[in-house]
């Protein structure tokens, strides 16, 4: 195959690039931005080699065990079960919890075959059952995946001795009745608590 | 033949896939067209409407319209009145939800068993027993794509099943008094092949057999193809 085409199909691994846009990257890195592109492969060709899982919180670093594992500053005895970098990111910037992480890279999908073995449920067992977590903080997406994740680690957590929470759902902040979607009015009705 | 546009039916999401950047194809289960995949364009994106409705396992009301096999998904919104599914019930609302991707012909309607996957998922989510539930969905399932297993009669001999004398069940076929001859085929009491004839899925003995011989014609329906949500299902509650 002539490297052009070549290119193109490497290129179609991308989420959500099809065949036209992934010939419009290749002649764009071609023609208009070769430096670009010489950058674009070195820096992929170096994570790929680099980037590897944090053997204790499983996030993507370069290192053995992350920066944030290791940090003096937290508090090692909470650990919060996330799905995504993504959804650890959003607990970060809120500022609201000092405690550790642990991220899933992904959730239970028995339709796509995503099952406690892809997700490897024993690493995250081994980490939260290394004597200095007391807290586990279910807080994977609230949907149907979400939750099956959740209830099963919940399972399995409590059976080993640990204490699990799971992160509350409802009506949002400044959020009025009126103007929320009536899913979630049903669900914090039916999750309503002593006040 | 499928009309252009199809208004606010009820219906229920069995799967979804990415597609392209923001979009997803839905699997929809609707009550008077069956199943039907769709386009739910946009449904990714952060502010889309789509986005918290296209749950599964919850009544939806649903507006689509096309000619093609997929067709494009206008509007979804929860219809309500279903409590949501947990633990155990959430894993066995999967386990239906495959079976019917892969037995039900797309745009065959099954209004009745529509009602009894309504019913289902509204016991699940009541903290029913399970195992009844799952047996005598998949025994409807089965009758409603032209499968039904005859539980009655011998099919060798055309007469009617003895409550108390044990009989093999030929998967192709049904049940003939059990002859030594068949080989090691499992042995069934005439009284589980009548209780499940009626839908008594009440005894325990009733439900032991049930479960090996639905999953043997189950099994041989999907041509031997094995059924993901069954496999993780039973590695969960091995963990």
């Amino acid at each position: 195959m002539p490297l052009l085409d070549s290119l193109t199909e490497a290129l179609r691994v991308l989420p959500g690039v099809g065949p036209k846009s992934a010939q419009r990257m290749a002649y764009h890195l071609l023609q208009r931005d070769r430096e670009g592109a010489a950058r674009l492969a070195g820096t992929l060709a170096a994570a790929l080699a680099e980037v590897r899982h944090c053997a204790r919180c499983n996030n993507f670093t370069e290192a053995e065990v992350c920066e944030r594992c290791l940090s003096q500053q937290r508090d090692a005895s909470q650990l919060c079960v996330v799905e995504m970098p993504s959804d650890l990111m959003v607990m970060e910037s809120t500022l609201a919890y000092r405690g550790l992480y642990y991220v899933l890279m992904g959730k239970l999908s028995p339709l796509d075959g995503i099952g406690p073995r892809e997700l490897k449920f024993d690493k995250l067992v081994e980490r939260a059952t290394d004597g200095m977590v007391q807290e586990v903080i279910l807080a994977t997406n609230f949907t149907n995946e979400g939750e099956a994740t959740a209830h099963y680690l919940g399972e399995m957590l409590r059976a080993r001795g640990l204490r699990v929470s799971r992160i509350a759902r409802g009506v949002p902040v400044g959020g009025e009745l009126e103007h929320t979607d009536l899913g979630t009015v049903a669900q914090a009705f039916v999750e309503r608590r002593g006040w | 033949m499928s009309r252009a546009r199809v208004d606010h039916e009820t219906a229920f999401l069995l799967h979804s896939y990415p597609w392209r950047e923001t979009s997803l194809i839905v699997e929809m289960f609707s009550r008077e067209h069956g199943r039907v995949p769709m386009v739910a364009k946009g449904a990714r994106r952060p502010g889309s409407m789509l986005r918290g409705a296209l749950m599964s396992f919850q009544p939806l009301e649903v507006t689509w319209s096309g000619k093609g096999e997929v067709k494009t998904l206008h509007s979804a919104s929860w219809q309500g009145g279903q409590a949501l599914l947990g633990g155990i019930g959430l894993l066995c609302g999967y386990y239906l939800n495959e079976l019917m991707l892969r037995l039900l012909a797309r745009e065959d309607p099954h209004p009745e068993l529509f009602d009894a996957y309504a019913e289902a998922l509204a016991r699940l989510a009541g903290g029913g027993a399970h195992e009844p539930l799952l047996r005598s969905f998949e025994l409807n399932l089965l009758r409603e794509v032209g499968y039904a297993p005859t539980l009655d009669h011998d099919v060798e001999s055309g007469e009617a099943l003895r409550e108390h004398a044990e009989y093999f069940f030929l998967t192709e076929r049904g049940p003939v008094e059990a002859d030594a001859k068949l080989g090691d085929l499992p042995l069934l009491p005439g009284r589980a092949l009548l209780a499940m004839a009626t839908g008594d899925f009440s005894s325990p003995e009733t439900l032991s057999h049930a479960k090996g011989l639905m999953r043997r014609l189950i099994q041989y329906h999907l041509g031997g193809q094995a059924l993901e949500s069954r496999r993780i299902l039973m590695e969960l509650q091995a963990l």
